[in-house]
C-alpha cells in the first residue's frame, strides 16, 4: 500500500485514514488500494446465465458493437455506461470491479439498438438489467435517501394498507437518523391537517380486510429478502480477500 | 519401378504410403521412432478438432491401410543418413541402431512433420520448474486417460488457465508464425474437460482467437454451452502463489486495462509448432531451401504445395508449416500422386 499524492490517483483507489473518527488523510499520506485484480471467479456469470433474461451473456465475444451504438454511451455521453464492459466483467468474473457500477448499470433506457445489432445474438439490454439485479440483490449499491424513503413507505403501507403520513414521516426520520424540531413539526402538521392533506391518528383510514392482504404481501417480501440474503452470502469478497 | 520413399510415419506419411499402395506402387515407409502415427500417437492425442472424434478413429484406418498392405515396406527406428541423386530417383542410406543399408528409390515424399515447441524456452512461464504448469500436449494424454490431475499432488484441479501462443507469434524465441492449432486445440481441451468435469472452471488467456473457417463453431460452443471464459491479454509470468499450493498468473487484462494476478490450480501452455528434427535433416540431405522459419518451402506454395521444385522430391504435411491433420492427410494424397507420376514417367 504505497503513499502518494492524492491528486495523482483515481478517486476510487484512495482510502480514507480515520483516527478517532477524524479524517486525517488529507492531500498527502493517502492510502491506496492496489490496481491489481486478483479475484476471478464464475459466480456472477453463473448467476446471470441462470436467469431467463441473462442466459445469452455467455455468447459475448467483446466486439463492442453494443457500446458503439449505445445511446447512453455515445449520444448521452455517459461514457461510464459501457454495456460491453459490464458484460465482460460479469462474464469473466471480475466481481469487485463490476460492483463499482452498481448504480450506473441501471442507466440503460432500453432502446434495444444493441440487441438489434449484436452479431452473436446477445440480448444485451436484458443481460445488463440482469447484471443490475445481481448487483442490487448482493447489496453492491449503497442505500440512498430515496431507498430509505421507499422502505419507510413500504412498511407503512404493509401495516395498514393505506398511508398514514405522520407515521411515514416518523419512520423516515428514524431511518435517516435525523430529527425535525417539534415546533416546526407542529407548524407543518397543523397546516396540513387544516388543508385536509394529512391523515393520521384517529382520523386515519385503514383498508378493510387488510390483515389477509398484508400477510400475503409480507410473505412475498420475506421470500425476496431470503433470496437477497442467500445471494449476499454467495457474493465474492472484495479483491479475493487480499489487501 | 523402384519403390517410392516416404520419410515420416505421421498422418501425412501414412496417407502418402497408403495412397501409393492403392495406386499399385511400392512404398518404403521410413520412421525414426519405433511406432507409426507421429505426434498424435506420441502424445496420445485425445479427441481431434473439429468433430471431436477420438484420434484413434482417424489414425486407425490409416494405420490399417498401411500395415495391412504388402506394398508398403515399413522401416521403424530408422533414419536416413545419406542421399545421392541418380539419373532417375535417389540412392539413400538407411540406418538403424545396428544396421546400415543402401537402397534405390524412384521418388521421395518428405513427410517429416513438426516438433512441439519446447515450453521450457519460455522460462517466465515456469514450465519444467513448477510441476503444475503443463504443456497442452501432455494434457492431451491426461484427457485421453481421463486423469486430469495436478502433477504436484495428484489432486483434481478446480481452476485451470490456458495460455495461448506459447512459442508462437513471439520473436523472443524466434518464432514469429502462428501455429494455427493452439487456439482450437486449447478450446477443445477446455470443452472436453468441462464436459466430463463441469466443476472445473476454465479460463483461456488469448491475444487473438484464430479458430479459422468452420472451427469457429467450436469456439462459440465452448462459451455458450460449456462456459469457457476468455480473457484478452498475454500472461507475462507465472509464479507460485503464497503458500505454494497454487500458481499465480500475472498479466494485463487488456480489456480491463489493469494488471491481474490470479491464482490457478493448473496452467496449460499451448506450445507452438516448430520444424521437426527430420524436416531440418531432410532439407540438408536433399539440398532443399528452407524459409526463414525453418520449414521446407514448396516451389509454388499456392499452385502446387506438394512440389519441392527439385525433381522427384515432394512434400506432405507439417514439413512445410503448421498443419492440421485433415490438411496433412490431403497433402499426403497429393504428394503420393505426384511422386507416382514422376516415378512412372
Amino acid at each position: 500500500m504505497p503513499i502518494v499524492e492524492k491528486s495523482l490517483v483515481e478517486v476510487d483507489r484512495t482510502e480514507k485514514l480515520e483516527i478517532d473518527g477524524i479524517d486525517v488523510s488529507g492531500e498527502w499520506n493517502t492510502f491506496l488500494r492496489s490496481r491489481v485484480q486478483a479475484h476471478l471467479d464464475v459466480r456472477v456469470s453463473d448467476w446471470v446465465k441462470g436467469q431467463p433474461q441473462g442466459e445469452t451473456i455467455s455468447r459475448c465475444w467483446q466486439c463492442g458493437t453494443c457500446t458503439a451504438g449505445c445511446c447512453m454511451h455515445t449520444d448521452y455521453g455517459l461514457t461510464e455506461f459501457n454495456p460491453r464492459y459490464f458484460i465482460y466483467l460479469a462474464q469473466v468474473g471480475y466481481e469487485e470491479e463490476l460492483r463499482k457500477y452498481a448504480t450506473t448499470v441501471w442507466r440503460c433506457v432500453s432502446c434495444n439498438k444493441c440487441v438489434e445489432r449484436c452479431p452473436k445474438g446477445v440480448k444485451v439490454e436484458e443481460v445488463i438489467h440482469t447484471i443490475g439485479s445481481y448487483l442490487e440483490l448482493t447489496g453492491a449499491a449503497p442505500e440512498s435517501p430515496a431507498d430509505r424513503f421507499d422502505r419507510a413507505y413500504a412498511s407503512n403501507l404493509l401495516e395498514r394498507g393505506i398511508l398514514d403520513e405522520a407515521a411515514l414521516f416518523r419512520t423516515y426520520e428514524r431511518l435517516e437518523g435525523r430529527k425535525t424540531p417539534a415546533r416546526d413539526l407542529m407548524r407543518m402538521g397543523l397546516a396540513l391537517l387544516r388543508s385536509g392533506r394529512l391523515h393520521t391518528g384517529p382520523f386515519a383510514h385503514r383498508t378493510r380486510g387488510w390483515k389477509k392482504m398484508g400477510r400475503v404481501l409480507r410473505e412475498n417480501l420475506e421470500a425476496d429478502e431470503r433470496r437477497r440474503r442467500a445471494l449476499a452470502v454467495r457474493a465474492a469478497p472484495p479483491n479475493g480477500g487480499r489487501p | 519401378m523402384n519403390p517410392i520413399l516416404v520419410l515420416g510415419g505421421g498422418p501425412a506419411g501414412l496417407s502418402a504410403a497408403a495412397e501409393l499402395a492403392a495406386l499399385g506402387a511400392e512404398a518404403l515407409l521410413v520412421e525414426r521412432e519405433a511406432y507409426l502415427g507421429g505426434n498424435p500417437k506420441r502424445w496420445h492425442y485425445s479427441l481431434l478438432a473439429p468433430d471431436l472424434r477420438p484420434a484413434e478413429e482417424i489414425l486407425g484406418p490409416l494405420l490399417g491401410r498401411v500395415e495391412g498392405s504388402p506394398k508398403v515396406e515399413r522401416r521403424l527406428s530408422t533414419t536416413l543418413t545419406k542421399s545421392e541423386r541418380l539419373e532417375k530417383g535417389f540412392r539413400v542410406t538407411l540406418k538403424t541402431a545396428d544396421t546400415v543399408e543402401t537402397r534405390e528409390v524412384s521418388a521421395v515424399v518428405l513427410a517429416t512433420g513438426f516438433d512441439h515447441f519446447d515450453s521450457r524456452r519460455k522460462f517466465e512461464y515456469g514450465y519444467g520448474r513448477y510441476p503444475d504448469v503443463i504443456d497442452f500436449k501432455e494434457l492431451e494424454g491426461m484427457i485421453h486417460d481421463d486423469k486430469v490431475v495436478r502433477p504436484s499432488d495428484g489432486r483434481a484441479p478446480k481452476r485451470i488457465a490456458w495460455i495461448l501462443c506459447v512459442g508462437s507469434r513471439d520473436i523472443q524465441v524466434g518464432n514469429p508464425w502462428c501455429c494455427r492449432l493452439g487456439c482450437v486445440v486449447s478450446i477443445k481441451q477446455a470443452v472436453e474437460i468441462r464436459q466430463k468435469h463441469p466443476e472445473i472452471d476454465a479460463w483461456v488467456y488469448y491475444m487473438d482467437i484464430r479458430t479459422y473457417g468452420l472451427w469457429e463453431d467450436l469456439y462459440w460452443k465452448s462459451m455458450q454451452e460449456y462456459g469457457v471464459k476468455f480473457i484478452r491479454g498475454r500472461i507475462g509470468q507465472v509464479t507460485l502463489a503464497e503458500g505454494g499450493a497454487q500458481l499465480l498468473a500475472t498479466g494485463e487484462d487488456t480489456i480491463l486495462s489493469r494488471p491481474t494476478e490470479v491464482p490457478f490450480d493448473m496452467i496449460v501452455l499451448a506450445s507452438g509448432m516448430e520444424p521437426g528434427t527430420g524436416t531440418k535433416e531432410a532439407a540438408g540431405l536433399f539440398g532443399l531451401p528452407v524459409g526463414p522459419e525453418g520449414f521446407l518451402t514448396p516451389r509454388l506454395s499456392d499452385m502446387n504445395p506438394v512440389d519441392s521444385g527439385s525433381p522427384g522430391v515432394y512434400f506432405a504435411g507439417a514439413a512445410t508449416g503448421p498443419k492440421a491433420i485433415p490438411d496433412a492427410v490431403t497433402e499426403g494424397m497429393g504428394a503420393a500422386l505426384r511422386a507416382f507420376q514422376y516415378a512412372r514417367e
